[in-house]
Order: C-alpha cells, then structure tokens, then sequence
C-alpha cells in the first residue's frame, strides 16, 4: 500500500473528454472535459444546477455517462458504477458520512476488511496497528479507541478521508467539504488538504464559495447550465471574473417578465423586528407585503431557513417580535402557524417532510385544510376529489391517474405543485417556501413560479428562502441577502447585480456591513 | 423500501415494467397488479373454503359457519382499533393481556355486586389500561411497541396476580352479555357493528383520514397542521376499551375469568392485520382487508380440525400461509412499481 515518496497509494492522473448526460430527454451536461492529476487540487465552481454535480457522479459510477471517454494513467477506464471508481482508486467524500458511528475509529478504518487471525478471529491488535500506521501517515491525531459518533463534525470528515485512502484512493472528490464547519475546523481541513496534495493525492474539491477556491485550488473549472465555462489556474482569475464566469449575462430578459414591477404591493402582511434565535440568526428586520415575493438569498447555514422555520412555529425565537396581520406574537406549533396566522409551509425536502406518501394526490393536497372540510367530524373522499378538481388546471398537474393516484408516483415537479397546492386550498394569506424549485425540472419550475406570481397578485405575501440566484433574480420583488444569521443587504428586484448578490451571500458579515 | 422496480428482461420504464409483451401471461399479470388486495385474500378464502368443503361435508354448514364466527368475534373485535393503530404506525401487544385482566376484574367483582357493576369494572379498567398505553405512547415519546410490550407483560402479570393463579367462576352472571340478540349471538353482533364503524371511521371520517397521513409521512403530518399526540392517544383508548369488551365476552363464554384467557391472540391479532394488507411501516391497510385476515385465520383453524390435523400441524399452515399472503402481495406491489 506504500509508495516510495511516503505517499499512502500511487499518484493518478485523469482525464475526461466529452462527458454527456441526459434526464429524461433534457440534455443537463453537454460535452464537459476534466482533467486532475495527482498533487493538484482542481475546484468545480458553479450555481446549484451547473452540472457540477452530475458530472462527478458519473466520474464516481453513480450515474451511466451518454458520451464521453475517462482516462485514467493513459488507459480508457470502465467505470459502470461505485465499485468500478472504487478499483480505479476514485473517491466521493459525500457531506452525509458513510461511517459506522457505533465502532471505534480504529475499527471504521478497517470497515469491511477486518484482518483476521489463524483461527479466523478478527485481529484486534493489528486493526490498531493498522489504524496507528494510517493515522500517523497522514499526520492526523484521532483516538483510535474512541467510537466515531462522538468525535466532531470536522474530525469525522478527516476521518472519512483517511478512510478513503486507508481504502488505496488516489482522487478525492470533495463535495462542498466546509459546508457544516466553523472557521477554526475549515482552517484545520485545508492544513489536512495541503498535506494530501504534497503526498501526491489528485483532489476534485466543489464549492460555491470563492475564497475557499483562492485558498485551496490550484486549477478552476467553472460550470453553468451543463458546461464547463472557464478554466485555467486560479492565479489567473480575480473573483469578478469566476462570478462573471458562473452567471453569465444570457438569462436577463426573461427575468423581467415575471417580476411584479406593475402592479401595487399592499400593506403588511408578516412583520419581523429583531429576530433572534441564539446562534442561529440575529437582529433580523423584515417586512413583505400583500402581493410581495421576497426572497430572502444566502448560502446554507446563512440562518435564512431557521428563520422560516420560526415563521411556521418550528424554532423559538429567543428575542424579537413577529405579527402577522393583526396577529402578534410568534406560533406555538405548525398548527397554530396554519390556524391561527394563516401561514402555509413548503419544506426544503419535499419527500421526508412534505408529501403523505402512499396517500393520493387529492388528500396531500387538501389535508391542510381538512378543518375547514369537516363537518360533524366527517371528510368523504367526495370533498377530497372536489379539491383536486378545484388545483389540477390551475397548477397543471401531469399524472395519469386523477385525483386518486398515489402521490409517490408523480414526479418531483407535480410533487411540488402539490405541495404548493396545498396552501393554496387552505387560503394562506402568507406562504413560506424553502428551496422551492430544488430537485425540479425547468418546466416545473417556471409553472411554479407563474403560480407564485398569479397568487401574489391577489394578494399573497410570498417568502421565499433559497440559496439559488437564478431563482432570486427571476421571481422576487425584494431580495434580502443573509450571511451569518444577519441581514446584510437588501434590494429592489429592480436594481439587482448577480455579481454583488453573491459576493454578499459569500462574504463575512463584518465586510458586508463595512461596505454598505 | 426497496424502490428498485422489478426487471423483467425488457427494460423500459417502471410503469411499463409489466406489461412486457402483449402475451396472455402479462396480461393476467396486469391484472394481478390492478386487483385491490381484499380480491387476493378473498380467492385465498375461497380456495381454502373449496379444500375444506372437500375434505368435510359438515364444514358449509350454518352451524359451522356459526361456530367460526363465534371463535373469531373476539379477534376480530381487537383486531378493528389494531388497524387503525398499524396504519398510523403503532402497535398495541397488550390487548389479550388487557382483556385477561379485565374479566379477572369482572370476576372478582361480580362475586359480591351486580352483573353492571362487574361490566363498568371490566370497562372502566380497559380504558385505564389504555389511557397508560396511550400516554407513554403518544406524549412521553416512547415507541408504542417498546411501551406495549411492557405492558404485555405487566397486565398479564396483574390478572394472574388479581385471580391469584386461579378461575374465578361467575355462576352465570354476566352470560347474558353473550345472549342472542335476534338469533345471533351478541359477540357476533358486535364484532359487526365493530367492524362497519370502524371502516366508517377510517373512510370518512377526519380521524380516519388523519390516521393514514401520521403513518404515512409524521413529519408532513405535522407540518400540514394535522396533531398526532391525541389522534394516537385516541387510539390507545379505544384499544384499551374494547380489550375490556373482549375480556367480558370471554368472561361470559366460559362463565369464568382466569388469568390466562386469550394468550397468544395479540399476535393473532397482529397477523390478522397484515393478512389484510397493512404494512408494518405505517401508512396502509384497511378494515375489509383486516377482516378478511380474521376470517382466514379463524377457517384454516376450523377447517383443519374438521380435517382432524393435529394443532401443531394446524400451527404451521397458519403460518405458511400468512406468509405466502403477505409474500404474494408484496410482489405485486413490487409489480407496480410503487
């Protein structure tokens, strides 16, 4: 397993040319080239969406390429799926662990080939050895003895490196590795990256946050809409030209179309002042109106969602003061955000939090509002069927069995339609949505966004929180940026620059509120 | 669950998955796939039905018939509000415990006072074994399972505590409760009305409805406003209620309480339910399903001992054929592609 230049595994050098890959007809990747090779550490920048991700799957075996040739050490490698990227010595460090949090760190070394002794024992003393060997290689202080479920986020990233090339990897591929640490543990990760990269470990690192591709990165690769864009190395792009390169200037005119500049924004319908939760968000101030969509923009983590959830009744704001209409006070629970305030919720993962699976497309949309449906304690499935009558048009939902096919069986765009729907049934004057369009096609999306924009027209006050900027730019009024649990910025649609709005989303508070 | 669809050689989409082929063989496989699972548990039923009427000429009979009603109307009795709390995710082990113990406490206290004293005592303690389940359950967050295999134990041990490992005999006082009520026996009656109200309550009701979405998605449950903690604590209530009704049919069959009654029927009950097509995951089932479960159960015992099968034997076919029913369906949820 050891080399020469105290490297655990051999260096590799891989190229790929011409990947492609389609959904169901719709062309996501149109032709990308990426080459790393040992030693280097190569960023993938890019908009959620850019095809950053899919095209490291099918570098990793999760997906099957259409088109497109990977060379790995001169030769053409097969990779057909995770094991195939596995034998090649590719790696994908997923943000979720694949570790086993009830075993020692030692053992989490060895997971899945456990040494054994002559009489078919597991070797205690050698996975120690072993884990001590491996540890010490990659200059990583962890206790061996200590069971992985109580060691810290960051320590169990690096934990799930050394495991990678405990297991002969030779390209990691990073997916947004900081995304759950703090300043001081991303310090320690990129001291533990430098190290890799001096061992001669290739490294695909992704990310949308440009200082961590200035620190890190030796070469960029910059992907929008399915293509690689821009590429060379980082030293010879300044951060205007990455967020020039990741925007791009095609997508302006259709935006305008959908914004409500014409028509007159009402009076208040949810107030915020001082919001705060502790260690969460901070002092938020905020204020959107009758027919208003306002897009609260910042970066995971940024406090936008927690402060949704505390608009539903979902977290507890330790200070500040919220109303909606002409009530005051923050919700006890999602039931009184629904019945007391009139809110309705749509949650970032539609599949775990929002749809009755198993249950048909009339009951997931009317459930919210089977209060008002009831009489003497009864709902026939009658009322239920009038209610989907009532949303299929209006939202176009595509399924072929009407009101009474399973929900499971429609797809992620009809799913959030319904979801959607859902509020729209149960007359929500304020509508709060997380990530509404993530995971959905273009189609669906835009229809979703025309409904938002139809029913903000009548009067309903739209929040929205997403880290996406093409759905910041296309459907809201107002825009709020967040970083760090504060507001940093606020815009009018109108005057909006992409290039600022991500540089505020991606700055620290401190240097946003400096400069404006 | 294992959302792979099944590949049958030709590929293409899940939907298309069976339907390879325009041959016969898909086609009955299309309609295998359509058939709501009641239609599977009743052709089992009848093929059972047509084996046994072959082996015993006394089995198509009234009395027959009668007697199979009789011996399932106290599993069929529990087995209503076991659906319910399946569909939502829950379970209730304790039942057969809870209805020992509450005809040992309408033994005991039908020795020194009236026949309606000893009844609101069975009830009365049914919905106090309920209420304990229920709480821990729905408001102290501890799995239902966890909560009521606890008390499985623990009611069973007060029974045997309370009839002191004895029979308590009750000279005929609450007899009545199993009296004829025009010409069919009241057990019967009431596994009935039982029945029907709670398929009424599960089809049209918002409980009913509300039921289906905890078990189905928790999380979205609550966040389309939809309370679990007093849905499932319901549930518990009626579980326990109606373990006590069980108890006094027992109490009254016999003409005695004994700490032992109905051992082994929660798992009776449990397997009755999943004949019927719910899913231990929560989400799905229904009551005709449920019922149709009670009935192949309590037939394959009847008809296989006309058959003079040893127990033992019987013990097995029951087994192998809850689990080729639950098998069978299984595949052809996996045919559909859901």
């Amino acid at each position: 397993m050891t080399t020469e230049n105290g490297a655990l595994n051999q260096r590799l050098e891989l190229r790929a040319t011409g990947l492609r890959k389609s959904f169901g007809g719709v062309e996501v990747l149109h032709g990308v080239d990426i080459a790393v090779e040992g030693g280097e550490v190569l960023a993938l920048l890019g908009e959620n969406g850019a095809g950053k991700s899919t095209a490291i799957k099918i570098l990793a075996g999760d997906y099957k390429r259409d088109a497109g040739v990977i060379v790995i050490d001169g030769e053409e490698a097969d990779i057909r799926s995770p094991r195939d990227a596995g034998a090649y010595g590719l790696r994908v460090i997923y943000q979720e662990f694949s570790d086993a949090p009830d075993l020692t760190v030692a053992e989490n070394l060895s997971l899945g080939r456990l040494p054994r002794n002559r009489f078919g024992l597991v070797d205690w003393s050698r996975v120690r050895r072993d884990a001590r060997r491996i540890l010490e290689k990659l200059g990583i202080e962890l206790p061996i003895r200590t069971l992985v479920g109580n060691l810290g986020v960051a320590e169990r990233q690096v934990l799930e490196i050394a495991r990678a090339l405990a297991g002969s990897a030779r390209l990691l591929i990073l997916d947004e590795p900081t995304s759950a640490l703090t300043l001081e543990e991303t310090d320690a990760l990129f001291a533990f990256i430098e190290r890799l990269k001096a061992q001669g470990v290739a490294i695909i690192y992704i990310t949308h946050r440009l200082d961590e591709v200035e620190r890190i990165a030796d070469t960029v690769l910059v992907f929008r809409d399915g293509d690689a864009v821009a590429e060379g190395p980082v030293s010879e792009f300044g951060r205007k030209e990455m967020v020039e390169a990741m925007v791009g200037h095609e997508l302006v005119e259709e935006v305008a179309s959908l914004r409500g500049e014409d028509h007159d924004i009402g009076e208040a319908v949810l107030t915020i002042e001082g919001a705060t939760s502790e260690g969460v968000f901070r002092d938020v101030d905020l204020e959107v109106r009758e027919g208003e969509i306002l897009s609260l923009f910042g970066r995971i983590g940024c406090g936008a969602l927690e402060l949704a959830e505390a608009v539903f009744g979902l977290r507890e704001m330790t200070g500040g003061s919220m109303r909606v209409g002409e009530q005051s006070g923050q919700p006890t629970s999602p039931k009184d955000a629904i019945a007391r305030f009139g809110v309705g919720f749509v949650p970032i993962d539609r599949k775990i939090d929002g749809l009755l699976t198993v249950l048909n497309v009339a009951e997931n949309l009317s459930v919210a509002s089977w209060p008002w449906m009831t009489t003497a304690g009864l709902l026939p499935p009658r009322a239920t069927a009038k209610v989907f009558e009532r949303w299929y048009e209006t939202l176009d939902i595509r399924g072929k069995g009407g009101a009474t096919q399973s929900v499971d069986t429609l797809s992620g765009g009809n799913q959030q339609k319904v979801v959607l729907g859902r509020w729209l049934e149960r007359e929500s004057r304020l509508l709060v949505l997380a990530e509404p369009t993530r995971g959905v096609d273009v189609g669906a999306r835009a229809q979703i966004y025309h409904v938002l924009r139809r029913f903000a027209d009548k009067g309903i006050a739209v929040l929205i929180v997403t880290s996406d900027i093409e759905e910041v730019v296309r459907i809201s009024d107002t825009i709020v940026v967040m970083s760090r649990g504060r507001v940093v910025a606020r815009h009018r649609a109108s005057d909006v620059d992409r290039a600022q709005l991500i540089r505020q989303a991606a700055e620290d508070t401190v240097e946003a509120a400096a400069a404006g | 669950m294992d959302e792979t669809p099944v590949d049958k050689g030709g590929g293409g989409s899940p939907d298309a998955a069976p339907a390879v082929g325009i041959g016969s063989r898909a086609r009955i496989a299309r309609i295998f796939v359509a058939m709501p699972p009641e239609v599977v548990l009743i052709v089992v039923l009848v093929i059972l039905g047509a084996i046994f009427w072959q082996g015993s000429e006394f089995f198509l009979t009234t009395r027959n018939m009668r007697n199979v009603l009789l011996s399932v109307s106290v599993l069929g009795i529990l087995a209503a509000p076991g659906t319910l709390l399946l569909i939502s995710g829950n379970f209730d082990l304790s039942v057969a415990s809870a209805a020992a113990l509450c005809g040992c406490i309408a033994g005991i206290v039908a020795e020194e006072n009236s026949a309606a004293a000893a009844i609101l005592a069975a009830l009365g303690v049914g919905l106090l074994a309920g209420i304990f389940n229920g709480v821990l359950s729905a408001y102290a967050g501890i799995a239902s399972i966890v909560v009521t295999l606890g008390t499985w134990l623990g009611y069973r041990g007060l029974a045997r505590l309370f009839s002191n490992g004895q029979t308590i005999r009750m000279n005929g006082k609450v007899e009545f409760i199993t009296n004829d009520i025009l010409g069919v026996p009241a057990q019967i009656v009431l596994f009935v009305l039982i029945s029907v109200l709670a398929w009424f309550v599960v089809r049209y009701t918002r409980f009913g409805r509300s039921v289906y979405a905890i078990g189905s998605n928790p999380t979205a449950a609550r966040l389309s406003g939809i309370r679990q903690k007093p849905t499932i604590f319901v549930m518990f209530i009626v579980s326990g209620l109606l373990a006590g009704l069980a108890g006094l049919i027992l109490a009254s069959q016999l003409d005695a309480a004994s700490g032992n009654a109905a051992t082994g029927v929660e798992l009776e009950v449990v397997a009755a339910i999943i004949l019927g097509g719910a899913s231990l995951s929560g989400g799905r089932g229904t009551i005709p399903g449920t019922v149709l479960g009670v009935f192949i159960l309590g037939i394959m015992q009847n008809g296989l001992t006309l058959l003079s099968i040893s127990s033992f034997w019987q013990d097995v076919a029951t087994g192998v054929v809850l689990v080729a029913a639950v098998g069978l369906d299984q595949v052809r949820l996996r045919l559909s592609g859901s």
